[in-house]
């Protein structure tokens, strides 16, 4: 259930390696703001947001931009040095240790009928949910949220119709960061966390994004659900340390037999 | 043509000999001991990262094999000079089963891919004890003499340098070269592109199968996280970046720059070397895509403007 967060981060289109990084950033905020100034894990994403907001507009003014042209895969090993940076940075202010948020909050639980349900699990879940419909609603019902659609479908026709694609694409960017972010640190609340933190989660999105077809939110969501239980039934008959092979296989495997997603695939078979 | 191999036999003549020459220099024969071996593995990734343009984050895979397979049959007695063609063959086989289905993929997939192949195959590795040990790894009793660890890893990077070489002069090497520009447009000239892929991925994971039994009898320890490393992986990434994606002596010069930072910032703090590859990386792709080699071509023709530049290496 807690994967439902993971729809948050996975409607980034764009193959951003870096967002392992700003994720892990995100736990580790929230974190920081928690221990050194005891402000509730609950209220760092409103700092988080538009901080990370801005560093993703400034991160495409300075660098995404200058290569947006090339071949994608410059972009590819662009984010993947912002990725390395991120991470290293971590490592050396926050050394590799294990860091983890605990207040009462974080163990509290609820029974609902018979069944013991963790309170933060509910919490996150719930704002994964949230945040998907926000996205949902932005993305169709806004100016804005259509310029980002318009210039995802072909950059040079919203162009022509009058779309500041620059600036919408930075917007998009920032988005992209400010929601890493925010998963990071509503992630920080379910899990202890290392500078590694991101690596693993990151790949699962990327699994979740492709399984759910790269152009639909809703599939991201669908995706999300259907790896969630791949990975529950795995855990039956596998010892719980390969739980991740799962993922990795998943990912491989609906690469390259699926590569239009599941929402993409059912609509070419409706179609054909 | 002519002055680079008149130049690369001075190079090979001189390395060779600097053991006899200073037999007792342990530390810099150290050094250039790890040159020769990443600027081997270097090499063998540009096959398929840079002359192919299939940038992939999982190479770790391979040297990992390798290490693992010469550590497991040298434990068993076996002569290393079955082990290490066998620990090449291993890896190249390995590179055919990853390889087949993920070359459907194209591009930025493709290194998503191999992402998740990297791990997937170090946690088989960590759950696989009977076989690798599990997490605390394989350990050998006994290393080869330095001397002859030295001369092996020489004879590696020498073969893997002039096998990139005459790729890069062949047939095969314009049809990597076709792949890495416009795949659709290869296709359509007759290049039968996943094959070409496909047999550029299985000769770099043979070199580097061999590099993972140098590996493993300078270490004579392997474990998961160190040969399967995702850092291994990265470096494997950086290097030739660093120095000039698909060029042939770019991955050299990467090596030795990769060698020579780690050495000197390992002894300061953790991930401080990572991070300041970051940082390289970072600017390179930016800048100046084509790394150091693009760099000094740079600095040639600003010095004669009206030459006609033809890139070499």
């Amino acid at each position: 259930m807690s994967y439902g967060l993971a729809l948050i981060y996975g409607v980034l289109k764009i193959i951003n390696l870096a967002n392992a990084g700003f994720l892990m950033l995100g736990a580790y905020v929230t974190w920081w703001l928690f221990t050194a100034y005891h402000v509730d894990p609950l209220l760092a994403p409103l700092v988080i947001i538009p901080v990370f907001f801005l560093i993703g507009v400034g991160l495409e003014r300075t660098l995404v931009r200058r290569v947006l042209g090339s071949e994608p895969i410059i972009s590819l090993l662009l984010l993947f040095g912002v990725w390395l940076v991120l991470q290293n940075l971590a490592y050396v202010i926050w050394t590799g240790d294990t860091r983890s948020i605990e207040n009462s909050f974080i163990e509290s639980t609820v029974k609902l009928g018979g069944l013991q349900l963790s309170i933060p699990r509910l919490y996150v879940f719930a704002m994964g949910v949230l945040s998907l419909i926000a996205l949902q609603l932005f993305l169709t019902r806004t100016y804005l949220g259509r310029a980002i659609r318009a210039t995802a479908q072909d950059r040079d026709a919203a162009r022509l119709v009058g779309v500041d694609v620059d600036r919408v694409m930075g917007i998009a960017f920032g988005i992209g960061i400010a929601l890493a972010g925010f998963g990071g640190s509503l992630l920080s609340l379910l899990f202890s966390f290392t500078p590694d933190f991101g690596r693993v989660l990151s790949l699962k999105s990327f699994c979740i994004v492709v399984l759910g077809g790269l152009d639909s939110i809703v599939g991201v969501a669908f995706g999300s659900v259907a790896l969630a239980i791949a990975e529950a039934f795995g855990v039956r008959y596998m010892p719980a340390s390969m739980q991740d092979l799962i993922s990795f296989v998943v990912l491989v495997v609906v690469l390259v037999a699926l590569p239009k997603g599941i929402v993409g695939t059912l609509r070419s078979l409706r179609r054909g | 043509m002519a002055r680079n191999a008149a130049f690369a036999a001075i190079a090979i003549a001189a390395l060779i000999a600097v053991p006899f020459v200073a037999p007792h220099a342990e530390y810099a024969l150290d050094v250039l001991f790890l040159i020769f071996l990443y600027g081997a593995m270097a090499t063998a990734w540009n096959l398929v990262g840079g002359f192919a343009g299939q940038v992939s984050f999982g190479h770790a895979a391979f040297l990992g094999i390798g290490a693992y397979a010469t550590a497991i049959m040298t434990q068993n007695g076996i002569s290393l000079w079955i082990s290490v063609p066998v620990s090449a063959l291993l890896a190249g086989a390995y590179s055919l089963v990853i390889g087949i289905p993920a070359f459907r993929l194209r591009g930025p997939y493709f290194s998503i891919a191999t992402i998740g192949i990297g791990e997937a195959t170090r946690l088989i590795a960590r759950n696989w004890s009977s076989l690798t040990g599990g997490v605390s790894g394989l350990t050998l009793s006994s290393a080869p003499p330095l001397l002859l660890q030295y001369f092996a890893a020489l004879a590696l990077l020498v073969a893997a340098v002039g096998l990139a070489a005459w790729i890069r002069a062949s047939r095969f090497g314009y049809a990597l070269a076709a792949v890495r520009q416009d795949t659709d447009a290869a296709e359509t000239l007759g290049v039968a592109t996943t094959v070409a892929k496909t047999q550029a991925l299985f000769l770099s994971a043979c070199i580097l199968g061999v590099a993972g039994s140098v590996y493993a009898l300078h270490y004579l320890f392997v474990s998961p996280d160190s040969v399967f490393g995702f850092s291994t992986s990265i470096a494997l990434v950086i290097m030739p970046i660093i120095g000039g994606l698909g060029t042939v002596t770019g991955p050299l010069i990467g090596a030795v720059i990769y060698t020579f930072i780690r050495e000197q910032l390992a002894a300061t703090l953790a991930n401080v070397d990572l991070l300041a590859f970051g940082v390289l990386l970072i600017a390179i792709v930016v800048f100046e895509p084509r790394g150091i080699l693009g760099i000094a071509d740079r600095i040639r023709r600003m010095r004669k403007p009206p030459a006609v530049t033809v890139p070499d290496g």
